[in-house]
């Protein structure tokens, strides 16, 4: 897949002489130097590419830099040093104007505040974009109402946002970015603002409609499950610094140093790794013959548990073809659950049942097993 | 320290702007008299009660049923206390000079919110204009624009400025920063962020502005008042000038009246025109007392309402034109002008009066001392009656002389003097005072500072009597101080006026002039009528009426105390009656040459 989205070294100083704080920071100064002169370095040698059709997580902790970040990606602050391009375009080298019709056209975003205009209806709200770009009123209520109904928000068109939930508002804020049919979504801690049952339904909400309109999407978080949950690649900031940039996977199995591994600590690990990635690809041919439940390269890793529970016996992991990848022991599991990538394999096969304890049995019913 | 020149700096400045830029400021007063004519005349033109109904129900559409009965009350009280021309001059004056200043001031706040170092650089001009005391603004207003509306209207707006760029600036970044961005964010143009999101999310808080625009406007129609703009503020001044607190308190009245209208008026526009403010408005309305009528059922009362108010004003002003062999004027306006003292009122109706007959279109309007000198020397008014000299008002005529024209005196001589009550036994000269200053408090009680006669009292008087140190004169004003004369004489009690010849004063109180020994205030006053220059070219016969005119003490305080009896808003009738009572006086004081002869002609 192509990148759709391509930053190269950006840099963002806030304060006086930004271009020799760059340079400064090139030759390897931090932070912390600069800010005793009073300059600001909010984002620090980002490079990443985001491909067509992937949801592109930016974690970070607040001051790292990410928001800034998310506002080079869409011309509304320009980077300091660095380019953009989206599409092959150099955000950095358009005008004004250029950037307005850009903006109007192919990227559009969301808050964390949803932003909604308190002076204009739900169904302008989610106009807005379009009205900016000029299209006649009795197309752009379609599309507003076609975008709201996607959200959800069928039925609601005639209410003010100060008339809904905060889950509400944040999918008509939603329906907004949507109705310009932009290619770019960037959204900036979208739900964070929600709470964490609302937020679940938008994660839910919007992977699900990822399946089917295949946006291009920048989502800034703080959460680093959300970041897991969302993210096809999830790109962690520290300080300004893009520190790692990898899958979910990556950053939980392989962290690029003790801030990112400490970051992980709290990650509900269950639901990010999958069958593929804690199997152990030593295997003898055989596992997978005795006809019993098997589980494939993408099963979760809860799922995963509740077939280990059934089984006397380690759990055969089949890739794509339905060929044997790999099997999984229940002291694998046990261990990449407790933060052990470097789980024994010499484990005890038949070890009790002490895996059963934390694995979860509600998801036991879903399991998609193969004969 | 070394004494920095900044009053000459200024003077000079002034002078320089007069000189240099007074086509400008001739072009901005024609613009703002257009303006406050034309709505004026509009508002003047209905029969009162119609135009009572029209802005009852433009107040029933905007706030409801009991709002417009309120109004309705309201100015019908205002019409009833017989200041409803007056009302509307006001009201005309304070929405031309709200208007204006909204022109100025939501672009500037605009500016100001936009730009950091616009709003840091307007901010100390703001406090200048909203702190610096409103006189001494108003007479460079004189200067640069005549006395009379225009000059008003500016004080006025100059007063009123401050509140609209600042509730617009405040309004602008008060909006949140997310929603700014949010529109940026969609390739929103700045001039579509300023229009379709900030000053909509603004405008509670600028209608909060012009709110505080209109109510300062409101407050500055006192002030006004002094250079001549007529109106509820020219009848306050009025009041005070003859400490007549009954009128006082029915201008004020009328005031109060106009305030809350405008007030509440303001205030829901407000509310209609921000779609929060209309949609909270539509939640909150239940009752039947508030009920309101859709716009369209509003509009067509007003404008049935004004219909009938233009057909009756057609109908009511035919059939008023005259014709007679007095008639010398032919209509020919003259602008008089007057300091509220007794002599001058009497003399200056009197000569309305008399010129009224003889075909003249005659507008009296009251000023202090100082902006009528300016405005006359001006050329805004063509002449006044009222003018002490050679002592009294030397400082004007030193200031102005060389722009006017000294027609001649009519009464003669005056006197300036202190005065006690006469039962105060042990004082009878100024020479007495020494010594006696406690009994007196240390105090004499003067007038307006600015009094030709406070000058010779401080300067002059005191040292040659050996006074200074020992008395204190108090500044103050005529009302205030004949109000201290008042309440001292109702007690018994012991107190020094400054007080002048004639005065009916003398007549209402039994007091006593303090002897002068040493000829300390100088030879007695005459009492001049001064006019513009070039006036007696344009007028001749009028300027040779007022050269042998002339009037005996007795005349004087007769007509002054049928003035004062007749009260105030009837003084023409008074002079009327008056001249009833002394015929022949017109014909003598305004001869019109071969009267008779021509009358006949003349049909």
């Amino acid at each position: 897949m192509t990148s759709r989205l391509e930053a190269e070294q950006l840099f963002k100083v806030f304060g006086r002489r930004p271009d020799e704080a760059v340079e400064r920071l090139r030759e390897g100064a931090d932070r912390e130097g600069l800010r005793a002169d009073g300059t600001t370095a909010a984002v620090i040698d980002a490079s990443f590419a985001v491909r067509a059709g992937e949801i592109f997580v930016v974690m970070g902790l607040s001051g790292s830099g990410k928001s800034t970040l998310l506002r080079m990606l869409n011309g509304l602050l320009e980077p300091t040093a660095g380019h953009v391009r989206f599409d092959g375009q150099d955000l950095t080298a358009m005008t004004d104007r250029e950037l307005r019709e850009l903006r109007s056209k192919k990227i559009s975003m969301v808050f964390q505040h949803f932003a909604l205009f308190p002076h204009r209806s739900v169904r302008e709200n989610a106009a807005y974009g379009l009205s900016v770009q000029g299209v006649p009123r009795a197309e752009r209520e379609r599309r507003a109402d076609e975008a709201l109904a996607l959200c959800g928000l069928a039925g609601w068109e005639d209410s003010w946002p100060d008339e809904l939930s905060g889950g509400m508002q944040q999918r008509v804020g939603l329906a907004r970015a949507l109705a310009t049919d932009a290619d770019l979504l960037l959204m900036d801690e979208s739900f964070s603002a929600l709470d964490p049952l609302i937020r679940r339904d938008m994660q839910d909400q919007l992977l699900e409609l990822q399946k089917t309109l295949k946006k291009t999407i920048v989502f800034i978080t703080h959460d680093l499950n959300e970041a897991m949950r969302l993210g096809d690649r999830i790109a962690v900031m520290r300080d300004g610094r893009i520190v790692q940039t990898g899958t979910a996977e990556d950053i939980l199995l392989r962290p690029a140093g003790d801030y990112v591994a400490s970051f992980i600590q709290d990650v509900d690990r269950s639901r990010v790794l999958t069958a593929g990635a804690v199997m152990d690809t030593a295997v003898r041919g055989d596992e997978a013959d005795c006809g019993c439940p098997a589980a494939t390269v993408d099963t979760p890793f809860t799922e995963l548990c509740a077939l280990s529970a059934r089984l006397p016996h380690p759990v055969a992991v089949l890739d794509a073809d339905g060929t044997l990848a790999g099997v999984v022991t229940r002291a694998r599991l046990v261990g990449f659950l407790g933060a052990d990538q470097n789980a024994d394999q010499n484990g005890d096969p038949s070890a009790g049942p002490g895996g059963e304890a934390v694995c979860d049995h509600d998801n036991g019913g879903k399991v998609t097993a193969r004969a | 320290m070394p004494r920095l020149p900044l009053g000459d700096w200024v003077d000079s400045g002034v002078n320089w702007l007069v000189d240099h830029l007074s086509w400008l400021f001739d072009a901005v007063r024609v613009v703002v008299e257009g303006m406050y004519d034309g709505l004026d005349a509009v508002l003047a033109a209905p029969q009162p009660l119609l135009l009572a109904g029209i802005l009852a129900v433009l107040a029933w559409w905007l706030r409801g049923l009991t709002a417009g009965v309120l109004a309705f009350a309201g100015f019908a009280l205002v019409d009833s206390l017989n200041l409803w021309d007056q009302a509307m001059s006001t009201l005309a004056l304070v929405l031309v000079a709200t208007v204006i200043a909204l022109v100025i001031s939501v672009p500037l706040g605009i500016w100001a919110a936009r730009s950091k170092a616009v709003g840091a650089a307007l901010r100390p001009v703001l406090d200048l204009l909203q702190t610096m005391p409103s006189m001494v603004l108003l007479i460079p207003a004189i200067l640069f624009f005549g006395l009379g509306t225009a000059a008003g209207v500016i004080a006025t707006l100059i007063f009123a400025l401050a509140p609209g760029v600042r509730m617009t600036e405040l309004g602008i970044r008060q909006v949140d920063a997310e929603l700014v961005e949010a529109a940026e964010a969609f390739g929103t143009t700045p001039r579509d962020i300023l229009w379709r999101v900030q000053l909509p999310l603004a405008l509670p808080t600028i209608m909060a502005g012009v709110n505080q625009v209109i109510m300062l406007g409101l407050s500055m129609v006192v002030i006004a008042g002094m250079v001549g703009t007529g109106g509820l503020g020219g009848a306050v001044n009025e009041a005070i000038g003859q400490l007549d607190i009954g009128y006082g308190f029915e201008a004020g009245v009328g005031i109060v009246v106009l305030a809350i209208y405008l007030d509440r008026m303001s205030g829901a526009l407000g509310t209609q025109l921000s779609p929060l403010g209309r949609r909270a408005a539509a939640g909150a309305r239940t009752a039947a007392w508030s009920h309101r009528p859709r716009p369209a059922v509003a509009v067509v009362g007003v404008v049935v309402l004004a219909l009938v108010a233009g057909g009756m004003n057609v109908f009511g002003s035919a059939g008023t034109s005259e014709a007679s062999g007095t008639d010398i004027g032919r209509g020919k306006e003259l602008k008089l002008g007057y300091i509220p003292w007794d002599e001058g009122i009497a003399s200056t109706f009197l000569w309305k009066e008399m010129l009224e007959e003889r075909g003249f279109k005659v507008t009296t309007s009251q000023y202090a001392a100082g902006p009528l000198y300016t405005g006359l020397a001006a050329g805004q008014l063509d002449f006044e009656t009222d003018s002490w000299l050679p002592t009294t008002h030397a400082e004007y005529w030193k200031k102005y002389g060389s722009r006017l024209e000294d027609v001649g005196s009519w009464y003669g001589p005056t006197s300036l003097e202190l005065t006690v009550p006469s039962y105060v036994k042990d004082v009878n000269s100024l020479a007495d005072l020494k010594g006696h200053a406690s009994e007196f408090g240390g105090k004499i009680i003067g007038i307006e500072p600015s009094a030709g006669e406070m000058a010779l009292l401080k300067d002059k008087v005191l040292n040659e009597y050996g006074l200074k140190g020992q008395f204190q004169v108090v500044d103050g004003s005529t009302p205030a101080m004949l109000a201290e004369l008042k309440r001292d004489y109702a007690r018994k009690q012991p107190v020094i006026v400054t007080l002048w010849s004639p005065h009916w004063a003398y007549s209402a109180y039994d007091l006593k002039k303090l002897k002068d020994p040493m000829g300390a205030w100088g030879r007695g006053d005459r009492v001049h009528t001064l006019a513009r220059k070039g006036f007696a070219a344009d007028n001749p016969e009028v300027a040779k009426w007022l050269k042998d005119f002339s009037m005996t003490e007795k005349q004087l305080t007769g007509l002054e105390q049928r003035i004062q009896q007749a009260g105030k808003g009837k003084e023409q009738d008074a002079v009327r009656a008056w001249l009833k009572k002394n015929p022949g006086l017109v014909d003598k004081w305004a001869p019109v040459p071969g009267k008779g002869a021509r009358s006949g002609a003349a049909g």
